[in-house]
């Protein structure tokens, strides 16, 4: 009992608690929701069946039948235009705007700061303000384009299927940003100075330091920028809510939101579990590469 | 011997701090000149003014008859060793070494071949497929060092390359660098805020405080004629001993140490009645029975290394004297303290200059 006692008081007893207390609320709050989805993804859900855990096992017929539906290859197509317009945009953004606020003039810091107030502000508030700045007929998007004589007629970004995807990326890229920076920044500043004082003295210009330099020290901030960015992106709904709810006719729906209308609109639990698991497995494997990336840190 | 680097009425001002007060320094082709002074005294910033890491803000750099004052770093043809080497963390010693060579388009094949040669050179060949990070400070050392070799600029600069490594190593790497710019013919610009690296290694030594070039000279030249109290207590370790003195008739000199006046002969003439100070290093003191030097003092107390023994009197000012081998004296011992005529520095009271 004493052992027992200070075991837990200071001892392997206390790691296990501590260790412990996350590990029982992931399970309970992350691992069984999960594994009830990728079980449901196998069996026949109804309405009625849905308050049980036992229910006819259907092996994977709803992953046929939601292959076979004619909307599953272009949402399918759709979601990876949105992952990698959005990620590619975010992060070349983000890129600039950090190698920018690297100049440290007057007011750098305070105003990357500013910048961060894009990333606190809930999807649903930004997708309504996008909402109007992309408006066909009045929106300052527009406008813009027409003085710089980009377009000679308005685009109706939300309604026109051939914009559609592209008015919540525009929106997403706005979003996401600013986190591409903050990290990109932490980044940039962690490279020592003489590094390209050294450089610098054995011939290289700004440009050649930029490439063997710069983004050779910076690759494992990259890499796990880009899976974290695959993972945000992904978990991307409240935009598509606000701006298109998928339509006009699809064109800009895409997996995360089409799983949503499948299980919550349309009722339909398993293929909408179904749709879940594909994702699962994706954001498994940018999770396996985050992971990586971060363990091969170089740092001198 | 022909100029190397010359540098002109160089000014550095951060904001309204001012760095480097027209400084004038001709550095000839294949010497190795070390700058030394102490902590924050501009060594740094007169290193990276050469290098163009730092924009100076009046006079003229030039290298090899050049004038590169306006010139960027890579358009110099120096090499520089930080103190922190800047090694690239993300490439091998062979990449390394031979990134200078990459930048300025040479195949991959003559790199390779120079970088053999190199580490041939510098005991580096068996790591050349390492990472920095897998090295030892000793071999970090090493590597920077071979990657300006490898450059065959006009100037090799160092900054302080040493500071980082154990007290053996130091010593052994002072002969080291001085022993590759003889093989090499260099010329060598070296900062060092340790007087003995400076004495050691160099055949010219710049003593800079405040920004200031304070004396400049052969090593010897400094320790046998400072120019100054500065320099006089900077050269040399440990430091000299400082005695203010009254100057009388026929060139006496009167030093109080608290225990009455004692009379001394200085070796230069000075105004009657003026104020100077008198210098003698410690190892040009030596210890007699009370009576038989040229005065007493009280033993305060002695530190031995095994081979030198050093003894502080209980005067004031105190007085160090260095004695070689063990010399058995208590604390409290009277002593008499005897020196030459000819060991004798004296300074001006008011100016500090040697008179
Ligand atoms: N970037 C800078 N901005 C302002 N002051 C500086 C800067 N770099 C150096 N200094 C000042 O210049 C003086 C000389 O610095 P430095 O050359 O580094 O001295 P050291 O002789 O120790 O190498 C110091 O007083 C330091 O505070
Ligand atoms: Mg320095």
């Amino acid at each position: 009992m004493r052992r027992l006692y200070s075991s837990l008081v200071d001892g392997r007893g206390f790691d296990l608690c501590l260790i412990g207390i996350p590990l029982a609320f992931l399970i309970v709050l992350s691992g069984v929701p999960l594994i009830y989805n990728v079980v449901m993804s196998f069996q026949a859900v109804d309405m009625f069946s849905l308050g049980s855990f036992i229910r006819p096992w259907v092996g994977h017929e709803n992953y046929r039948q939601l292959i076979a539906q004619p909307e599953f290859w272009p949402i399918m197509g759709h979601t990876a235009t949105f992952l990698v317009a959005s990620i590619a945009g975010q992060f070349l953004l983000g890129f600039a705007l950090a190698l920018f606020f690297w100049m440290n003039f007057p007011g750098a810091s305070w105003l990357r700061g500013l910048f961060l107030v894009s990333w606190v502000m809930p999807g649903l508030v930004v997708g309504a303000v996008w909402n109007w700045l992309l408006s066909g007929d009045f929106g300052v998007f527009n406008f813009v384009l027409h003085q710089l004589h980009i377009i000679s007629d308005n685009v109706f970004w939300r309604s026109d299927p051939a914009f559609s995807l592209w008015s919540v990326i525009i929106a997403n890229i706005w979003l996401g940003a600013s986190f591409n920076m903050i990290l990109l920044s932490v980044g940039l500043s962690s490279i020592p100075d003489d590094l390209y004082e050294a450089a610098e003295l054995d011939g290289a210009g700004a440009l050649t330091r930029f490439w063997t330099i710069t983004l050779p020290m910076m690759r494992s901030t990259i890499g796990a920028l880009i899976s974290l960015g695959l993972i945000f992106t992904l978990q991307q709904f409240d935009l598509f809510a606000a701006i298109t709810a998928g339509g006009p006719n699809n064109s800009s729906n895409v997996a995360q939101y089409w799983a949503w209308d499948l299980s919550f609109k349309q009722y339909d639990f398993a293929k909408g579990a179904a749709i879940s698991v594909i994702m699962i497995v994706v954001v498994m494997l940018a999770s396996v590469y985050y992971v990586r990336s971060t363990r091969h840190e170089v740092r001198g | 011997m022909t100029t190397q680097i010359e540098f002109s009425g160089v000014n550095k001002h951060y904001g309204a701090y001012h760095a480097l007060k027209d400084i004038n320094l001709s550095i000839g082709k294949g010497s190795f000149v070390a700058l030394v002074g102490p902590s924050g005294c501009g060594k740094s910033t007169l290193l990276r003014s050469l290098a163009g890491l730092e924009k100076i803000t009046g006079g003229d750099i030039s290298i090899a008859g050049e004038v590169v004052t306006t010139l960027p770093p890579r358009k110099r043809d120096v090499a520089m060793v930080f103190q922190s080497y800047a090694l690239y963390p993300h490439m091998t010693v062979e990449e390394n070494l031979t990134y200078s060579l990459r930048v300025h388009g040479v195949s991959k094949g003559e790199r390779k071949k120079a970088a053999a040669e190199v580490a041939a050179t510098t005991g580096l060949s068996d790591l050349l497929h390492r990472y920095p990070r897998e090295l030892s400070g000793g071999q970090r050392q090493r590597v920077a060092m071979s990657r300006a070799i490898i450059r065959n600029p006009k100037a090799f600069l160092f900054d302080e390359p040493l500071s980082n490594l154990d007290a053996a190593l130091r010593v052994h790497m002072r002969k080291e660098i001085r022993a590759l710019h003889d093989r090499l013919g260099a010329t060598s610009v070296y900062v060092t805020h340790d007087q003995i690296e400076a004495m050691t290694m160099a055949d010219h030594v710049v003593v800079l405080r405040a920004g200031i070039i304070e004396q400049q000279g052969r090593p010897l030249d400094l320790y046998d004629k400072p120019a100054n109290k500065f320099v006089a207590g900077f050269i040399g370790s440990p430091a000299m001993n400082f005695l203010p003195a009254t100057v009388a008739e026929g060139r006496a000199a009167t030093i109080d140490l608290g225990k009455g006046p004692i009379r001394l002969t200085i070796p230069v003439a000075a105004p009657i009645g003026s104020s100077v100070l008198i210098g003698i290093r410690p190892e040009h003191i030596t210890l007699t029975a009370p009576g038989e030097g040229r005065f007493d003092a009280p033993v305060a107390f002695t530190e031995s290394t095994g081979s030198t023994t050093f003894v502080s009197t209980a005067t004031n000012p105190e007085l160090m004297v260095v004695e070689t081998g063990r010399r058995m004296v208590a604390n409290g011992d009277l002593v008499g303290l005897a020196f030459a005529d000819t060991a004798v520095h004296v300074f001006d009271g008011a100016t500090e200059k040697r008179l």
